[in-house]
């Protein structure tokens, strides 16, 4: 996407784009929207734009292009301050100079703004071992439509100054505030990496593979199994020493008899590149539909299983499909033919039925229409419009975007 | 509502043992085990002590209609004053809440009542093969409601993180009544992280009735360095040193000269006496990658004049090093009779800096000062030795506290790592955060809680309105507009 034209908002077209420099700036952008009664949708990198319900309206999209680059990185004592519009590739460039890391690899890949991580709250394979940006954020700096810029937490790894609202901003969708600045602790990169992948005859083999790497195999740093390029399959990734990277290794080897290959370091590396392009949440075709499921880890399998057999019922032919068994997370990609704004929502209903969580990640705009992309109404849905009314009582930020139309 | 009326009724919720209301009976629930004259001590007008989450909502309505107060209490082990009732009211004691659920081995999880003790967790758990991550030095005594309220942590936080990293849901009761749960077994729900949210609350937000955390599987091997220096410089410089050649302990911990005086002629753990400082430094995970990490640690402190480097990988040689730093604090009663301590955070490299300004304080003030804490993230535990008998001394005490929190705020650090605000740090919270900040913080609570009755007074400084951050919002904005000036 051109960051230059003036984007659409899930079909809605937004009236004007502006890019404030700095902090201050887009408290002020804030204000003056909640004044005028006016919708602003932050916009990152754009690799996320079309997670969340179509927003009611979308006056201005405010660009966080303004708001990049490092403030402060202390490699000595492992943290970094960075601004929301940096790209997550710069900053990993930067960090890995330093031996450093961000541990995570979301769908967004290198082209994600760190603002719109936190945001979107998406993880990938790495997840597994290392949890997410939730783990790994330390502070945060917003601005609220109140015209106000706050800090929460600070620049040391350990802090329970007051109530942890890095947890409740990550995830948040940009709908409490703009996200200006965060603070996180990194980890040393490791030392090497080595994959495996093994082939299979069918989704069971795989699923029961996959499993029984996740009981077996202690260190793995992710583990993935699925439908992808066609094949039924398990991948496996192993960071660290090298000793540990070789236990590992020979470890899975004695699960995954199959059909196997190895891909040692750079190589391991490209091919979960390539498999986090697979996760992104920009569609290839017109009629394409991303959506993520989850359950509790140990029926993952079930899971998977469901949805093979449900979506060609439902009319979709699935093209990727990626489970994590540690997590209970399936992510599963399909063309929904003769799609509609009923067919997908009659397809999320029946989906609802195999999956404790729900969210559709990415379908045609038009197909959104009406339903709730995030599935299920939480419980405390009321708690959560109280929130929203403190934060952004002018409903000025990403309106109808977030779970129940916040 | 009368007093007797609320026994009556309280009464009614847990029946007649489940009601404390006697002076006597009420003077325990006066304090948490923050240090006297740090934090205030209050009287609740009574302890209800629910046994599920029905009663604990049932109180939580009396209450309100009562227009009386809420605290909650797990174990009373706070640090911070968290538990006490500040402003009276009902004090709702979770200890007898204390039912493991249930144990999913292949989820790895636990659902608990928030009155089970962290240690016990980690001891049901061992024989299949898991432990409870968050491991604070009052293990044995605090609860994982209590747990949850802090956000607690322990020495093994460098590594595994602290409590938030662990909880994937909560049952909770809101301060309107309703009893729900937020997160859950399954990834992703919709909505804002309420769990996030409630977690490090201390217990403003929502009373935990059951947690729903993360096992962590043992590792294969688990190594313990124990390393000795001449100089505390040289302890802080080998702790930068492996955490940046890329090495993540499990657990890095120092001591000072006057915290080995304490420990070692009473648990005989084998530090060396004559030490300015000893490192105890665990490593966990796959064995040969252990083994490596036990020879480069070896290596950084020889390189950083160590004076002796000793290894321990039997359990009991590993759980003998560790006895000394888990009674550390215990074992200060053989210097003092009394020690207040503080736990700021600062970024690892300002820790030589930050320890011999706290000495310099400590000579300034005359409080004999001992340092024990987690090195690896930065998180200091100055213990200050004093006698509250002896006139003058709590007195000196607060005022070396302050010294040391406003130098760790100044170089970058935080107020607390683990202990909490609660009232002992409220009025400090303004060294670190505006106005506005503290408003934001605000906005949560009055989502929750509109009327703020839940725990009361706590983190925010001392006669902080929080229902005046709409007020002041609105003033903000008429100020921008140019309709009034502040
Ligand atoms: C010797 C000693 C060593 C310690 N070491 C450590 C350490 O290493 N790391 C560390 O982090 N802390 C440490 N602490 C502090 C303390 O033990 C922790 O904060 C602990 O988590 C408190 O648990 P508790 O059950 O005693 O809670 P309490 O003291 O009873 O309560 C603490 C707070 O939690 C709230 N609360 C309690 N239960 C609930 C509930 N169910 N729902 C909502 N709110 C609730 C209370 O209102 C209060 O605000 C130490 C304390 C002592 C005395």
């Amino acid at each position: 996407m051109m960051i230059d034209d003036l984007p659409r908002i899930d079909g809605v077209p937004v009236t004007s784009m502006v890019t404030p420099g700095d902090a201050p700036a887009v408290a002020e952008l804030l204000a003056d929207a909640a004044n005028l009664g006016q919708s602003v949708i932050p916009v990152g990198g754009g690799t996320a734009l079309a997670l969340g319900n179509p927003p009611g309206s979308a006056d201005i999209a405010l660009s966080t292009r303004g708001l990049g680059g490092i403030i402060d990185y202390e490699p000595f004592d492992l943290v970094l301050s960075v601004g929301a519009g940096a790209r997550l590739g710069d900053v990993q460039a930067v960090l890995a100079e330093h031996g450093q890391t961000l541990p995570i690899d979301p769908p967004g890949g290198d082209d994600a703004t760190i603002g719109g991580l936190i945001a979107t709250a998406l993880t990938g394979p790495l997840r597994h071992s290392a949890g997410s940006l939730r783990d790994l954020l330390i502070g945060i700096s917003m601005a609220h439509p109140s015209g106000t810029v706050t800090k929460a937490g600070g620049m040391v790894v350990k802090n329970v100054s007051g109530f942890d609202l890095p947890r409740v901003y990550h995830g948040s969708l940009g709908t409490l505030g703009v996200i200006v600045s965060a603070n996180f602790k990194v980890l040393p990169l490791p030392r090497t990496e080595a994959t495996i992948v093994a082939r299979f005859a069918g989704i069971e083999e795989a699923m029961l593979a996959a499993t029984t790497i996740r009981t077996r195999v202690a260190n793995a740093a992710a583990i993935e199994s699925g439908w992808l390029d066609d094949e039924w399959f398990v991948a496996v990734r192993f960071t660290g020493r090298e000793p540990s990277v070789r236990n590992g290794l020979a470890a899975a080897t004695e699960v995954l008899v199959a059909d196997t290959a190895i891909f040692d370091r750079a190589d391991s590396a490209a091919w979960w590149k390539r498999y986090q392009a697979a996760l992104s949440l920009t569609a290839n075709d017109e009629d394409e539909v991303l959506i993520r499921c989850a359950v509790r880890p140990r029926t993952t399998a079930a899971l998977a299983l469901g949805l093979v057999a449900k979506l060609p019922v439902l009319g979709a032919t699935p093209s990727f499909l990626g489970a994590s068994v540690g997590l209970g997370a399936v992510l599963v990609r399909f063309q929904l033919h003769d799609g509609s704004a009923d067919r997908l929502a009659e397809l999320q209903m029946i989906l609802l039925g195999l999956a404790n969580n729900l969210t559709i990640l990415a379908a045609p705009p038009a197909w959104k229409a009406g339903l709730d992309v995030w599935g299920r109404t939480p419980e405390t849905l009321d708690l959560m419009q109280a929130m929203k009314e403190q934060f952004d009582p002018h409903r000025v930020l990403n309106p109808g975007r977030f779970a129940g139309f916040i | 509502m009368d007093r007797a009326t609320l026994i009556d009724r309280l009464q009614q919720i847990v029946g007649p043992n489940g009601v404390f209301h006697r002076p006597a009976d009420l003077l325990v629930y006066e304090y948490d085990g923050s240090v006297d004259g740090a934090v205030d001590t209050a009287a609740p007008a009574a302890v209800a002590l629910p046994t599920t989450t029905e009663q604990v909502a049932a109180i939580v309505t009396l209450a309100r209609q009562a227009g009386l107060p809420v605290t909650a209490r797990g174990a009373g082990t706070g640090l911070s004053g968290g538990a006490v009732a500040q402003q009276g009211g009902i004090i709702i004691a979770l200890t007898r809440m204390d039912r493991i659920i249930e144990i999913d081995r292949e989820d790895r999880t636990a659902l608990v009542e928030p009155g089970v003790i962290n240690l016990e967790l980690t001891e049901t758990t061992a024989p299949q093969g898991f432990f409870f991550a968050p491991d604070p030095s009052s293990q044995r005594a605090c609860t994982i409601g209590g747990n949850c309220a802090e956000n607690s942590g322990g020495p093994h936080c460098l590594k595994y993180g602290v409590t938030t990293n662990h909880v994937l849901g909560l049952e909770v009761v809101l301060p309107d009544g309703r009893i729900v749960w937020t997160g859950g077994r399954a990834d992703g729900s919709a909505g804002y992280d309420l769990t996030g949210a409630l977690v490090g609350s201390e217990g403003m937000l929502g009373i935990v009735t059951k947690a729903l955390v993360r096992l962590t599987p043992k590792p294969a091997a688990t190594l313990v360095q124990l390393a000795a220096f001449a100089d505390i410089e040289s302890a802080s410089l080998a702790t930068s040193k492996i955490i940046g050649a890329g090495i993540l302990p499990a657990a890095l911990e120092m001591m000072d000269n006057l915290t080995i005086q304490a420990v070692e002629p009473a648990y005989h753990a084998g530090y060396p006496l004559d030490a300015a400082a000893v490192l105890l430094i665990e490593t966990d995970g796959d064995p040969d990658e252990v083994e490596a990490m036990g020879v480069e640690i070896a290596a950084i402190c020889q390189d950083c004049a160590a004076t002796t480097v000793r290894s321990a990988t039997a359990a009991a040689e590993r759980d003998l090093l560790w006895k000394g730093r888990k009674m550390a604090l215990g074992a200060m009663g053989r210097l003092a009779p009394n020690y207040y301590l503080h736990d700021t955070v600062v970024p690892r490299s300002k820790l030589p800096a930050t320890l011999s300004r706290v000495g310099e304080i400590s000579r300034e003030y005359k409080l004999p000062i001992a340092n024990v804490f987690h090195a690896g993230d930065g998180n200091l535990h100055p213990l200050m030795l004093f006698d509250r008998r002896r006139p003058g001394d709590v007195e000196r005490v607060l005022e070396a506290s302050k010294e040391i929190i406003v130098y760790c705020v100044e170089i970058g650090g935080a107020l607390s790592g683990e202990h909490g605000i609660g009232t002992e740090k409220r009025d400090y919270m303004t060294l670190v955060f505006t106005a506005d900040d503290l408003a934001a913080m605000a906005g949560l609570r009055n989502s929750f809680d509109p009327t703020g009755y839940f725990n009361p007074e706590k983190i925010f400084p001392k006669g902080y309105m929080c229902g005046e951050v709409r007020a002041l919002r609105a003033q903000a904005m008429a100020q921008k507009l140019g309709i009034y000036a502040l």
